[in-house]
């Protein structure tokens, strides 16, 4: 192999296990969370571990509302399923009963 | 809303699913009142709500059982435990179901037991920290999402996911759900990924965020795109207005293999659930929703106007006519007490299943509920209608049952959408050939769809064919059967049949011979204007003929070897179509006046032209023989017919189905019809009469056979030929 060739190929395989790594990086599964502390509805720690506020259970609002946006998350369509859109007269807009309303508050 | 929240049948094996719990994910409506406050902390600071007239609140115990906060663990972490999830939220343990569920921490005690439930969390998931340590997968894995969507999905459409029997070729790729319903991340819509909502098709029946419908990537986006290494079949074999019409599922889902909903009843106060029926044999049908059983679903234009396959979950159930007009479903409870007055005069053979359906029982049930009925404050009149198969049934003055069309949002049937289940292509309908869809038998003309489970007069499921439903007249399936059974077949045996008789004729008579060589073409038969005017009809007929051919019998072969894709060669046949028209317009100008009979044709046709017998015989005829004029005029209609009908079916997708049904099968007869006749027409024209043919070439004739063939024309061509002689001298 001629030498003037050799840095050509070092860059070619320095490209290729960039490529490499890129694709690699991209097809791994994410991991959602890194490790975190539970907390209480009232925001407190529970640390099983020392046994502050151990007999608590978990909080979702308060341990993943920690960094994530919570109240933003809860607008989704899964956990409003029409609650966000029932009123008490529904049933006049509609012009059908209130138990027929939108989502899953009534109707299938 | 507390009692909904864990509500339900409580069995202490098996725990069942919860009304609300069971399928909502906590936050929203199981979080917050209908004012926006959490349930637990507002009955706190007012405890006197227990006792006031207010859903949300009456007789709750939200300040002991908390709330049901939205639990990402639910669907974001691989191997949570939907059952006890299910058991905590039945025993009231509302802010605990998602410790206990998701296995961070054991709990024991339950609020429904008056207990304070004690959390022990699992110390091996936790770091020295106190940080815990969890495998949480995003997107959500599929198992998740079945939790919830594998109980409510099997029931309205007999879904089910990582299910060999009822397979999914997108599932047994490896896709999730998530893959086809990401979290919408779209600027135009304002929704981020962080709100999660979730990309959605356009499902019929379910009122969930409809503006959202149609987020998610339709079959034909990755199917044509090749995303995620979809393959893109070119649909060759299909009939493009097959390809508009129908909706991918039709064809690709053609079965479903566990038991969805055939309906539920809710005359006994609970919801009794009936898994689809097998009509071929009742006993047998299946036990529950999700048993394995092969059944195939109904079919209906859904929003985007193609037919596709759904399930229709029909509903039996009680309402009251308001005065202000409205039929207000009655709830379980005021059925229940109505039923239970009248359980023992009934005697159903099974209580939970009374399955009403004569007018005696139906008005039992309707007159215990106007007395049971009496004095609820939700109603302002008392007027109960039983509400099944399309009608509803209610007293009249006398107190007896009036049956009537059901014309009220609760008569209108709606099916669930089928879109998952997708079977390979290799046994989507049409793999096999049009039959697997127009054969005598195929489910999608004749199958049978129940259309009230227990109808009059025995209680037996009533039923309606499948093309029925979706708007095909019998007499238009009929007519298609007469398309499919035995023109298509046949058409081919009558055009061998001419074929044969026109060989045993030229076998058995021979040739007309003239002597047309010894003799030098000069007498002018067919001026250019004609002979044009012939070949422009020859070679558009030819045309259709073969793209019809094509057409009729779906030769796809053919169709690609010769045109490449099925829209090139329904152009082709659509412009040749209109030359010949065109054409045909024309001889009718040029031909007409001499196709019209004359008393020599008589003898002609008596003679038979000279063409039967064995022997040659002098027969008169004008400038065109009484057999030409014959095919004339039979052409004329042919085209006519044939014409109006084609130029109809360029039109077809705008015509109703009854109407294009019969148009083309009209065309596709008379075009049979057709084609036979000119393949008679082209043997008189060249071996049964040796030389005729070039006349198409020159348009000139020999004396010798002017006279032989057209004795009458030639006699009138020598007299004018003798009167422009002294002329000329």
């Amino acid at each position: 192999m001629e030498r003037q060739h050799v840095p050509r190929l070092a860059a070619l395989l320095l490209l290729g296990l960039g490529l490499l790594l890129l694709v690699s990086v991209a097809m791994a599964r994410e991991r959602a969370c890194i490790p975190f502390h539970l907390k209480t509805e009232d925001g407190k720690i529970i640390n099983p571990l020392t046994g502050e506020n151990a007999d608590q259970p978990y909080s979702p609002r308060q341990t993943c509302g920690a960094c994530h946006n919570y109240d933003e998350i809860t607008k989704g369509y899964h956990f409003q399923q029409g609650w966000d859109r029932i009123s008490d007269d529904f049933g006049k807009k509609m012009n059908k009963p209130w138990v027929l309303s939108d989502g899953m508050l009534g109707k299938f | 809303m507390f009692e909904w929240v864990g509500g339900g049948p409580t069995d202490p094996k098996q725990i069942g699913t919860p009304f609300c719990g069971g399928c909502h994910p906590g936050g929203g409506g199981l979080e917050f009142d209908r004012d926006g406050k959490r349930y637990d902390q507002r009955l706190k600071a007012e405890p006197s709500l227990a006792q006031a007239f207010d859903g949300d609140y009456f007789k709750s115990r939200w300040d002991k059982s908390g709330v049901v906060e939205a639990d990402c663990l639910l669907c974001h972490l691989p191997g949570y435990n939907f059952p006890e999830r299910n058991k905590q939220l039945k025993m009231y343990n509302f802010k605990w179901a998602s410790t206990a569920a998701s296995g961070i921490g054991q709990v024991s005690g339950f609020v429904k037991d008056n207990q304070e439930p004690v959390v022990r969390y699992n110390k091996r998931l936790f770091n020295d920290d106190g940080k815990i340590v969890l495998e949480l997968a995003y997107p959500p894995p599929s198992e998740n999402c079945n939790f919830c969507h594998g109980i409510s999905d099997s029931k309205k459409r007999g879904f089910s996911w990582n299910d060999r029997r009822n397979h999914d070729v997108h599932n047994a790729r490896g896709m999730s759900c998530a893959d086809c319903h990401p979290a919408i991340d779209n600027p135009a819509l304002k929704i981020t990924k962080i709100q999660h909502q979730f990309a959605k098709g356009d499902e019929n029946v379910s009122s969930v965020r409809d503006d959202l419908d149609n987020t998610i990537m339709t079959c034909r986006d990755c199917h044509s795109q090749g995303y995620m290494g979809a393959p893109r079949p070119a649909h060759l074999g299909v009939r493009p207005n097959h390809l508009q019409k129908l909706a991918c599922e039709t064809c690709h889902i053609p079965t479903l293999h566990i038991a969805g909903g055939e309906g539920f009843d809710v005359t006994t106060g609970a919801m009794v659930n009936y898994p689809v029926f097998n009509l071929q044999d009742l006993k047998n049908s299946p036990k529950r929703i999700g048993d394995y059983f092969d059944w195939h679903p109904r079919y209906q234009r859904i929003k985007r106007g193609q037919l596709a396959p759904v399930n229709a979950l029909l509903a039996v159930f009680f309402t009251n006519l308001d005065k202000d007009g409205i039929h207000y479903p009655l709830f379980g409870r005021e059925n229940k007490k109505a039923y239970d007055k009248i359980k023992d005069k009934l005697q159903p053979k099974n209580p939970m299943k009374p399955e009403l359906h004569t007018p005696e029982q139906i008005k039992l049930m309707l007159t215990a509920l106007s007395e049971t009925l009496q004095g609820n404050k939700r109603f302002q009149q008392i007027k109960p209608y039983y509400h099944k198969g399309g009608k509803h049934y209610h007293l009249n003055e006398k107190g007896e049952v009036v049956v009537e069309d059901d014309h009220t949002y609760a008569g209108h049937v709606e099916g669930f959408n089928i879109n998952h289940n997708v079977a390979p292509a290799a046994l989507a309908l049409g793999a096999n050939g049009c039959g697997d869809c127009h054969s005598s038998e195929a489910h999608m003309f004749k199958g049978q769809i129940v259309t009230d489970m227990f109808g009059p007069p025995d209680g037996k499921p009533l039923t309606i064919s499948s093309g029925r439903l979706f708007g095909c007249q019998p007499w238009v399936f009929y007519l298609n059967q007469f398309h499919q059974l035995y023109l298509s077949p046949y058409a081919n045996i009558l055009m061998l049949l001419v074929v044969f008789g026109l060989v045993l004729h030229y076998t058995g008579q021979g040739p007309k011979v003239a002597d047309y060589y010894k003799s030098p073409p000069e007498i002018v038969w067919f001026p250019l204007s004609e002979r044009w005017t012939h070949l422009f009809r020859m070679v558009s007929f030819l045309i259709l003929a073969f793209t019809g051919y094509i057409f009729f019998f779906n030769n796809i072969t053919l169709l690609r070897l010769s045109f490449g894709t099925p829209q090139t060669a329904v152009v082709v046949h659509w412009v040749a179509g209109l030359i010949f028209i065109a054409a045909s317009i024309a001889s009718v100008a040029l031909w007409g006046k001499y196709a019209r009979f004359a008393p020599y044709d008589k003898e002609w046709l008596a003679k038979k032209g000279g063409y039967i017998g064995g022997q040659e015989v002098k027969v008169p005829a004008g400038r065109l023989n009484a057999g030409q004029k014959i095919f004339f005029w039979l052409t004329g209609i042919l085209t006519l017919i044939t014409g109006v009908t084609g130029v109809l079916l360029i039109f077809k997708e705008s015509l109703p189905l009854s109407l294009s049904c019969l148009t083309s099968t009209i065309h596709g007869f008379f075009a049979v019809i057709f084609v036979a006749s000119v393949i008679a027409h082209a043997y008189l024209g060249t071996i049964a009469n040796p030389g005729t043919w070039q006349v198409l070439v020159h348009g000139k004739v020999s004396r010798n056979w002017a006279k032989k063939h057209h004795s009458e024309w030639y006699k009138e061509y020598e007299q004018q030929e003798q009167a422009q002689k002294p002329a000329q001298e």
